[in-house]
Parts: structure tokens; C-alpha cells; sequence
């Protein structure tokens, strides 16, 4: 492993090895450190996702390597490695929850599929598609069975007849014909996993697997019999678990829900404990000592204690991507990594940020431990399927930089205010000494500019001059753009009607401009139905005739049936013509 | 009895005296007599040429083609400080656009119009040929067709035998063999007829029979291929006139092709090296404070104008452009002193008074701000013009507080101009005052379409928006007034406010 310097973060890290083009496709749910093969150095276990539609698979890395792949059946939603016996040597086994199943794993080899009970199935559905299968009903029949089931009932439908339900009507025959002989089974989907330790809390003691479901369940699974030691039920979907404590003496299970709440589950009851209503989706959940991180979608870290008192609210400057804790036990450090959107990854302790960590790209994974025989390694994957390893260096000293007291750095910038002139001076003192006669002559003047305003505007309103009627019942507003480089222009009129709920009708348009000049193709347009708001572009050609490069006013009217006088004008000033010269 | 004045002699005065078309009535008459008079048909041609000509350097347009279809420009994002192309590459001199209001290419707008501060490099094909709102023509075609050709025709309208010489009948060699002859044929050619080409034959032909050792010939063969789009070309040829000859004009003709090639820091350094030959040479000045400014480093253009005034304390586009840096650096009683200054001059127009206005507005001399604009608008010669102080006064009105004078102003300045952008959002923001929301969100709109490079529509539309409650509107015209004004803390924070609003539950 190299060793090089990083200056990005204080030289905190050392770089051990990056490979851009690992191919790890992964989350921080489905990575972990374990030491597979005993021999007391670690490996790094990944539940790659492939390209999210095939070639998922378990991969193993020992140093920089890749040294094992099994291929996975399904997308994995979590990994975790556990001892679940007392036999030696003792040899931790891999779970990867996929689908309904949890994949076991010993020894880097298959070893045992255990799948989740299947829920209630309605009756009603049963019952029709008994009938199905007998011939009773036909597919179009079933399927306006199964919709109103759908409508009605309690309990939802099994996957096979949400599928039914989504056929086209061709396909619904084969389909019945398929699957008619099988008996119908409705199966949840695990979205996180963890592991509870049984008894004791030793570093190698037996685990429990505490699964969570899309169900809105929590089971607490026996790693011995594999039979379900507890079940919990939840309001919503959990997305993330954190589980702390020994099944037979006291746990506690924190749970992020779709919902955007975390609920803290204990071992006395089946219904949560504590709830904590977040203001916008966690995306990451950690538990630091005693106290529960969440990242949210606002782009805050939030801390919280274990009964869901929230602690302190701090604002990063980018997206969070991935969060995962940071355990060195050796000296006693805690804290938690946050992989933001902008290739950072930041450090905090508490709410102090420690260290700042800049990456190549978007880290959408982190897993920090034991790996080889280093202790603080820090193993990161990439958006584009990269794979970092960092290892802290074992001199470094994180020092609390809390938020500095005293005046923010904004207020010691000085502003660049121009000097006030001699000039400006010397004219204050006219001020000062002729102000009443400035202040008249303003007066008149103001007066006089209020009278030709006003005049002119009159004059404008008289002639409907201006682009947007000022009329109550027709409130339109109308610009035009000249777009090409002649002889052959294209003049667009877009009119839009202003008012808030009446459409305007019966409106035309007309020109008015110089024959000799110009020739425009529709002299006389008819406006459609004017819906209030939108902007209606009314597009005419307008071709030069001219080869003398002279330019004209093309006036623009807009009309209404029955009325002599246009209700807005626009004056259009046409570019010269260049196309001419060229032929 | 009557002495008669030799006739050549008496057309060789009326030239110096410029009247030039008498001149070429005589030479017509001596020629008609003795059609091989070398001196008349010299003569004739130099008259013809000063009829039509026009400053090679000062006119400088692009045309769409060469914008549009440009094969020179290689890096696309150039470093900043070293292309006039982009023009978010300010080196920090120059003021925002909340302060300096921007021209569609997005510089700050200048003191003073010349046809390229106009022009800048549209990001699209639809605004290329949109018809700008400040220059009343569209953009040519190419600058090697439409304006130059149109110049050369006209004079062809008026002739009713024909052109004077019949360029493909000419024998370009013989005439490239007589240095006497040769160079008034050249420059009738080039600018009475506007062939590039043979004007181009023709200086071939005469600097080979120079030994390549004539420095003018050099620069005329510059100047064809310039025209000719051969950047690289034209650059040979004056570089290497100038070896031969230290001449200003040869300094800005090369300083003009390294602009067009996009390379503002090569000419900065010509025009340097220019400098040292010719110290305090006024042309040379202005060209590296017009750089300075179309690389919008506003305060060292300042300082080179100043430079300029030094040497010539009359030159409007020094004071012009100082002025008007002045008055948007919240100095208006200095900008009124250099407006002053123009007027005393005998620069009389309604741009002037329309700046003096505004400048005495602002110092606060109210009693000479209205009656400015009101000669303004006495000296008005186009409705845009009368559109613009219109369009001031009711800035002034705003400021005093009388909105119905400001309402009918903006409204004023629409009717004499329709693609007033600055004006509809102006006019949003008062009919958003009285509660008229469609009629607001309406003229932002309009405003918005009309002059996408300005911010202030964008940002007034989101901030609309918001408050009626369309966050998505809001959302989408806040992130255009972020590409218009990256720096706009206003926008930044209603962006932030939005984010955290969409990511709350």
C-alpha cells in the first residue's frame, strides 16, 4: 500500500488506494468489514448491485484485491456479517437480504435461504380465482372481480393479481392459463437489516438478525432454529434500522420511516415507544454513544437522544449522499461521515465539523473499521463505481473547532464606498444657500413635465398607440418580433389577454405600412378565442420589395368586430433588408 | 479676355477642397478629350475613391456568419481575462449588473456607441437574427457582403455609362508594373468597387514588381485578406510591413484581426509595442481602453481614457465613457462635470441632455434635471430616442414618488417603443402595486422574452410567483435570474427559501 500525503484535510488521512474503475456499484447498507477466514485480518464484504437489473453479486476484497464473487439472485437491500454460533473457529457468517429471503453465507459458500412468512392472503381472492382455475369465470370477468376487491378490501391484493390487474386485455387468457394451478401466496420485501446481539455483548458473542419489512414489520430472527423470536409492527415502511443493547437483557431499535418519521422501538412492547416527527426525509441514520444522528433531505444533520429529544440542527452545504458512524474504540473517538453531492466527505463530532475529506467524485458509500489488520480504515465507493480506502493516521488529533465566539468575520470587510468629491461638496453648499430657488424652478418644471406627460399620454390613449389596451371589458397586451435578415421577414405578434377570468372574441388584426416597400402575406388575420393568461403567437411573412436598403414603420392593429377604432397598436420598426444584396 | 485656369490644375484644387464630385466632372471632360491623360484618370479615380470611403478601422461589424459559423474560435471556455467572448470573465473591475445595467452579451453598457460595443456574440441562431432593440438594423449577413457591397453598388446607380473603369477588362499586370498608377487603381478598386479579389490580384502582382520591399503594398494585401476572412493571412502581411515600416495605422489593422481572432492579451501587447514607437499616440490609447472595456475591466479602460484625455482633451469618446463610469460609481456630480464638458464642445443632441438629466437627478441639482429632458425631448429625431427619455423621466418620477406620472411615462415610452423590456418590468412592478397581478405577471413575461440577459424580470417574476403560491414558476424564473446575475444575493436567498421549501414535508 502506498502511503501519500492529502492535503485536503490536514493531512488526516492517508491515501492507501483508489481505483476508479472498480466496478462496485453499492450503498452503505450493503457493505461491512468482517474476518472471514479467521486468520484475524479482515475483509471488506460488498453486495454489488450491477447495473441494477443484472449482475448483482457478493464480492469479497482482501488488501486491494478482489478475491472472491458469488453471484446474487436478486437486488441486495442489506448486508451484515454475524456470528451466529459458538463453534470454532470462530468464522462469521454473511446475510444479504434480498426479496423476501435472507441468503446466508459461510465460508464464502451458500449455506442456508431462510424466507419470511408470507402475510394473510384475502379470502375474496382466493375465492375467485378458485373459480378461475375451475373455469367458472372468465379472465375479463376476473378482472372485474379482482378490481373491486381491490376498491373494497382490507387486505391488499397479492403481487400475481396486481400484475393480472396491469395486463392488456390480450394477454390476460395466457396469463390466467400460467398461473391458475399455483396457490396464491402474498409475500413481503425486507428494506433493512441488522443484527442484535443475543446475550452478551462481547465483540464475538451470537446474534440475532433484527430484519425490517415493507409490511411495516420489525422480526427479531433466531440465528440458530431460524424461527421468529419477536415481531413488531410499525405505522409506515422502515428504510433504515440502527439496533443497540442484547435481545434477552434489554435493545432498542430506531427506525427511519418512509413516512419521515423515526420511531424507537424497546423490548417490553410490540408498538414503538418514542416517535420523532422530522421536517423533511432522513436519508441517513446513525447512532453516535447515546445519541441518534439523522441526515435529512434538507441538507441538516439533526441530533437527537434516545427518547427522540432533538439536540441541535446544523445546515451542510450540499445534498447528503450517505452517512455512516465512525468507531475507533481504541482511543475512545466516535463520530459520524457524511458524504455530501459536492465530493465531500465531512467528519462531525457532534456538531463540530473535524475533517473535510474531498474525493473525485460522489461517494455513495462509506463503511469504516478494521480492514487487513488496520484499524482506522475508511472504505468508501464512488457513483461511478469506484472503490477508495483511506486509513487515518494514527498521529492525528481531532480538536473540537466550536463555533468561534465573538463578531461574525462578515463585519471586519470594509465596504468600498466611494469618497465623497469636492464637488459634491461645493454643490451641497449651493443647496444650502439657494435651496427655496431650486426648489421652485423644480417645482415648475415638474409641473410643465407633468402637463406634456399628459398630453402625450392622452395623445397615445386617443390613437390606442400603446402595446396594451387600457379598456376594462378588452384588457390585451400585444408584442411583436421581427426575426430574419431579409428580403422574407417573419413578423410574430404574440397577444396575450391580461384579464382574470374573461376571454376576449371577435378580434382581428391589420397593417398599415408603405406598399411600395413591403408586401405582407395575410393583411388581415383573425384572432382566435383569447383565453386569459396565455400567450397566443399570431405569425405572418413579410417580404421587402425594396432593394435600396430603406427601412419603413410597419403600424400593427388590432381590431374588434363592429369597432372603427383599433383597441391597441404597435409601431414595428423593420431592420434593412441584407438578403437582397446577396442575390 | 478670359484667362481660363488649366483644368487639371483647377480639379486638383477642388479635390483639396473635397469637392470631390466637381472634381470628377472636369477629369471626365479632360478624358473625353485625351482618354490617355494619365494624371486626370488618376486624379478621377482618387476622387471617386474619397466619395465612398470610409475608415477601414473604425468600421469593424461582425456579421452573423462570422458569429455564428466561426472556424478561428477553438476554446470554447477560455481562460478568464483572455477572450472577448465571454463576458462573465470579469477580472472583478467592473460594477454588477445591479448597478450597470447589461447589453444583451451581457457587458456592462458603454459610455459611448461604436458599432462593436453593439454587437457582442449572441448564444444562439434565433437571437442572432433577432432584430436588437438598440441598433434599429439587424445584424448583416456577413461583414464581407452586405454593408460593403451596398456601398460600392450605390455609387454605380449614379452612373449612367457605366462604372468609370471596367474591372474585368483591366490588364492588372500592366497597371501592377506602374508604381504611379497602381496605387490609386488599388484603393478605387478595393473601396469604390469592393472586389476584394482583384483588388487583391492587383497587390499581388505590384509588391512582387516591389521586390516584396514596399511596406504599403503589405498592408493593402492585409487589409484583402482581413476582409477575406484570412485572419492568419492578413496577420503575415502586417507583421511584416511593420518590420519594414513603423506606421500607427498598420498597429491598429493588426490589433483589429487579433481581436477577431480572439486574442484581446496579443493585441493588449501590439498595441504596448505600438506605444513605445508612438508614445501618447491617441488611436493607439483608445484601442487598449476599448479592450480593457470589452473585457469589462471597467477601471483600467477608465484609466486609459484618462490617458487619452491627456493627449487630446477633446476626444468625445474619452469623456463619454469616463462620464458615464463616473455616474454608474455613484459619482454624479463628476460624470455631470464631464457631460459638461461634451456640451461646451458643441456636442448638441438628445442623448446628451437625456445623460445630463439623469446625472443632475441624481447629484441632486432638481432644478436643472427636468428642464435637461425637456430639451431632450425637444431634440429628439426617432421615436426610439424619445422612447428613452421617457423612459428616464419616469425613473425620476419614481424617485420623487409621483407613480401616476412614472405609470404614464413607462407607458409613454412603450407606445414610441414597443420592445421596451426595462420598461414592462418597470410597469410590472407599478401594476403589481395597485394589485393588478395578471397584468404584472403579463409584463414580466413580456419583459422576460424581450431581454432574456436581463435579471430583474426573471427575479421580479419569481418573487410574483412565490407569493401567489406557484413555487414551480418561482422556482424555475429565480434559477434564470441566476444564469443572468450569478451574484444576486436577493435571488440566492429566494433560491435557498424555494429548496428548503420543496425539501420540507
Amino acid at each position: 500500500m502506498t502511503s501519500m500525503e492529502s492535503g485536503g484535510d490536514g493531512g488526516k488521512w492517508l491515501d492507501a488506494h483508489y481505483d476508479p474503475v472498480a466496478g462496485l456499484y453499492t450503498f452503505s447498507s450493503c457493505v461491512d468489514l468482517a474476518d472471514l477466514s479467521g486468520d484475524g485480518e479482515n475483509r471488506l464484504v460488498v453486495g454489488d448491485l450491477g447495473t441494477g437489473s443484472s449482475g448483482m453479486k457478493l464480492k469479497v476484497y482482501r488488501g486491494t484485491a478482489l478475491m472472491s464473487e458469488n453471484t446474487l439472485l436478486d437486488l441486495p437491500a442489506g448486508l451484515v456479517a454475524f456470528f451466529m454460533d459458538l463453534h470454532e473457529p470462530r468464522i462469521p457468517t454473511t446475510a444479504v437480504a434480498s426479496g423476501p429471503c435472507i441468503y446466508l453465507y459461510k465460508n464464502l459458500r451458500p449455506y442456508f435461504k431462510f424466507t419470511l412468512p408470507s402475510l394473510e392472503v384475502n379470502t375474496l381472492e382466493q375465492d375467485v380465482w378458485q373459480q378461475a382455475r375451475e373455469g367458472q369465470i372468465d379472465p375479463l370477468t376476473l378482472k372485474e372481480m379482482l378490481e373491486s376487491i381491490r376498491k373494497k378490501a382490507d387486505v391488499p391484493l397479492s403481487v400475481r393479481s396486481l400484475r393480472f390487474l396491469s395486463l392488456e386485455t390480450d394477454g390476460l387468457d395466457e396469463f390466467v392459463q400460467l398461473h391458475k394451478q399455483q396457490p396464491i401466496r402474498r409475500q413481503t420485501v425486507i428494506t433493512c437489516i441488522d443484527t442484535l446481539k443475543k446475550s452478551t455483548a462481547d465483540e464475538d458473542g451470537v446474534s440475532c438478525l433484527v430484519v425490517g419489512t415493507e409490511s411495516s414489520d420489525v422480526f427479531i430472527l433466531d440465528s440458530k432454529a431460524f424461527i421468529i423470536l419477536s415481531k413488531m409492527s410499525l405505522p409506515a415502511p422502515p428504510t433504515m434500522m440502527d439496533v443497540t443493547g442484547q435481545f434477552d437483557v434489554e435493545f432498542r431499535i430506531t427506525v427511519a420511516c418512509r413516512n419521515g418519521n423515526i420511531y424507537i422501538l424497546r423490548r417490553e412492547s410490540d408498538k414503538p415507544k418514542y416517535c420523532v416527527e422530522l421536517p423533511s426525509h432522513p436519508v441517513g441514520l446513525v447512532r453516535v454513544g447515546k445519541n441518534v444522528l439523522v441526515g435529512c433531505t434538507d441538507e441538516s444533520l439533526q441530533g437527537f437522544t434516545q427518547k427522540g429529544k432533538k439536540l441541535w440542527k446544523i445546515v451542510l452545504p450540499a445534498p447528503i449522499t450517505t452517512m455512516a458512524p465512525m468507531d475507533l474504540p481504541t482511543r475512545g473517538f466516535q463520530g459520524v461521515l457524511v458524504g455530501l453531492a459536492n465530493c465531500e466527505v465531512h467528519l462531525y463530532r457532534d456538531k463540530n465539523l473535524l475533517s473535510t475529506i474531498k474525493t473525485p467524485d460522489v461517494v455513495t458509500s462509506i463503511c469504516f473499521g478494521r480492514y487487513g489488520r488496520e484499524d482506522g480504515t475508511l472504505i468508501m465507493t464512488t457513483k461511478g463505481g469506484g472503490l477508495m480506502v483511506k486509513i487515518l493516521k494514527r498521529t492525528v488529533v481531532f480538536d473540537d473547532r466550536d463555533s468561534a465566539p465573538g463578531p461574525p468575520l462578515a463585519q471586519s470587510i470594509r465596504l468600498n464606498v466611494p469618497k465623497k468629491t469636492k464637488l459634491y461638496v461645493d454643490q451641497t453648499l449651493r443647496e444650502r444657500e439657494s435651496g427655496v430657488a431650486m426648489h421652485r424652478a423644480f417645482q415648475m418644471d415638474l409641473s410643465r413635465v407633468r402637463l406634456a406627460a399628459a398630453k402625450a399620454y392622452v395623445k397615445a390613449l386617443e390613437s390606442s398607440l400603446t402595446p396594451m389596451s387600457a379598456s376594462l371589458s378588452e384588457p390585451l397586451k400585444m408584442n411583436a418580433v421581427v426575426q430574419g435578415l431579409g428580403p422574407s421577414f417573419k413578423l410574430t405578434l404574440h397577444v396575450q389577454n391580461t384579464a382574470a377570468c374573461r376571454p376576449v372574441m371577435n378580434l382581428a388584426i391589420s397593417f398599415l405600412y408603405d406598399e411600395n416597400l413591403y408586401r405582407i402575406r395575410d393583411p388581415y388575420m383573425r384572432i382566435p378565442l383569447l383565453v386569459p393568461g396565455l400567450i397566443y403567437p399570431v405569425g405572418t411573412f413579410v417580404d421587402c420589395t425594396n432593394d435600396k436598403g430603406i427601412t419603413d414603420i410597419i403600424k400593427v392593429f388590432v381590431l374588434h368586430e363592429g369597432r372603427s377604432s383599433p383597441l391597441l397598436t404597435a409601431h414595428i420598426n423593420m431592420p434593412v433588408s441584407e438578403g437582397l444584396a446577396l442575390s | 479676355m478670359e484667362v481660363t485656369m488649366d483644368p487639371l490644375f483647377l480639379a486638383w484644387s477642388y479635390f483639396r477642397r473635397r469637392k470631390l464630385q466637381q472634381c470628377s466632372e472636369i477629369c471626365t471632360k479632360i478624358l473625353h478629350d485625351n482618354p490617355y491623360d494619365q494624371a486626370a484618370w488618376s486624379l478621377k479615380t482618387c476622387s471617386l475613391t474619397e466619395m465612398v470611403y470610409i475608415d477601414e478601422i473604425e468600421v469593424d461589424q461582425e456579421g452573423i456568419a462570422e458569429m455564428m459559423l466561426d472556424e478561428n474560435s477553438i476554446a470554447q471556455v477560455a481562460r478568464p481575462g483572455t477572450s472577448l467572448r465571454l463576458p462573465g470573465t470579469s477580472q472583478g473591475g467592473g460594477p454588477t449588473p445591479a448597478v450597470r445595467p447589461m447589453t444583451q452579451s451581457g457587458r456592462p453598457i458603454t459610455g459611448f456607441v461604436r458599432p462593436s460595443t453593439q454587437s457582442g456574440r449572441p448564444g444562439t441562431m434565433e437571437q442572432a437574427i433577432k432584430t436588437p432593440r438598440t441598433a434599429s438594423t439587424a445584424r448583416p449577413v456577413t461583414s464581407s457582403s452586405g454593408r460593403f457591397v451596398r456601398l460600392g453598388t450605390a455609387s454605380m446607380l449614379t452612373n449612367p455609362d457605366g462604372p468609370f473603369i471596367n474591372l474585368s477588362r483591366l490588364n492588372l499586370a500592366k497597371y501592377s508594373q506602374k508604381p504611379n498608377l497602381s496605387k490609386t487603381l488599388f484603393e478605387y478598386i478595393f473601396h469604390h468597387e469592393n472586389d476584394v479579389k482583384n483588388a487583391l490580384d492587383l497587390a499581388a502582382q505590384a509588391t512582387e514588381h516591389a521586390q516584396f520591399k514596399d511596406w504599403w503594398w503589405k498592408v493593402q494585401l492585409g487589409k484583402c485578406y482581413y476582409r477575406l476572412g484570412l485572419y492568419r493571412e492578413a496577420e503575415k502581411q502586417f507583421r511584416s510591413a511593420l518590420n519594414q515600416q513603423e506606421v500607427v495605422d498598420t498597429y491598429l489593422y493588426l490589433a483589429k484581426v487579433y481581436q477577431r481572432m480572439d486574442q484581446p492579451v496579443t493585441a493588449l501587447n501590439l498595441f504596448k509595442q505600438g506605444l513605445d514607437h508612438f508614445p501618447g499616440e491617441v488611436t493607439l490609447l483608445t484601442g487598449v481602453a476599448r479592450i480593457h472595456e470589452e473585457l469589462n475591466n471597467i477601471s483600467s479602460a477608465t484609466e486609459y481614457y484618462k490617458d487619452v484625455l491627456k493627449q487630446d482633451n477633446t476626444h468625445v469618446e474619452a469623456i463619454a465613457c469616463i462620464g458615464s463610469n463616473h455616474f454608474y460609481t455613484d459619482q454624479p456630480e463628476i460624470a455631470l462635470r464631464f457631460y459638461r464638458r461634451l456640451l461646451q464642445m458643441g456636442v448638441y443632441n438628445c442623448q446628451l441632455y437625456n445623460n445630463l438629466g439623469l446625472c443632475c437627478f441624481y447629484a441632486q441639482q432638481y432644478d436643472m434635471a427636468l428642464s435637461s429632458f425637456e430639451r431632450a425631448l425637444g431634440l429628439v429625431c426617432s421615436d426610439e430616442e424619445q422612447a428613452e427619455v421617457w423612459y428616464n423621466i419616469g425613473h425620476v418620477a419614481v424617485g420623487i414618488g409621483d407613480l401616476t406620472l412614472a405609470y404614464q411615462c413607462f407607458k409613454l415610452a412603450l407606445a414610441l417603443n414597443n420592445d421596451h423590456a426595462e420598461a414592462y418590468n418597470n410597469l410590472a412592478v407599478l401594476e403589481l402595486r395597485k394589485g393588478h397581478i395578471e397584468q404584472a405577471k403579463a409584463f414580466l413575461q413580456t419583459a422576460a422574452s424581450l431581454a432574456p440577459h436581463m435579471y430583474e424580470p426573471h427575479f421580479n417574476f419569481s418573487i410574483l410567483s412565490e407569493k401567489i403560491g406557484d413555487l414551480q414558476s418561482s422556482y424555475t424564473a429565480a434559477q434564470k435570474s441566476e444564469d443572468a446575475f450569478p451574484e444576486h444575493v436577493d435571488t440566492q436567498k429566494l433560491l435557498k427559501q424555494l429548496r428548503q421549501h420543496f425539501a420540507v414535508l
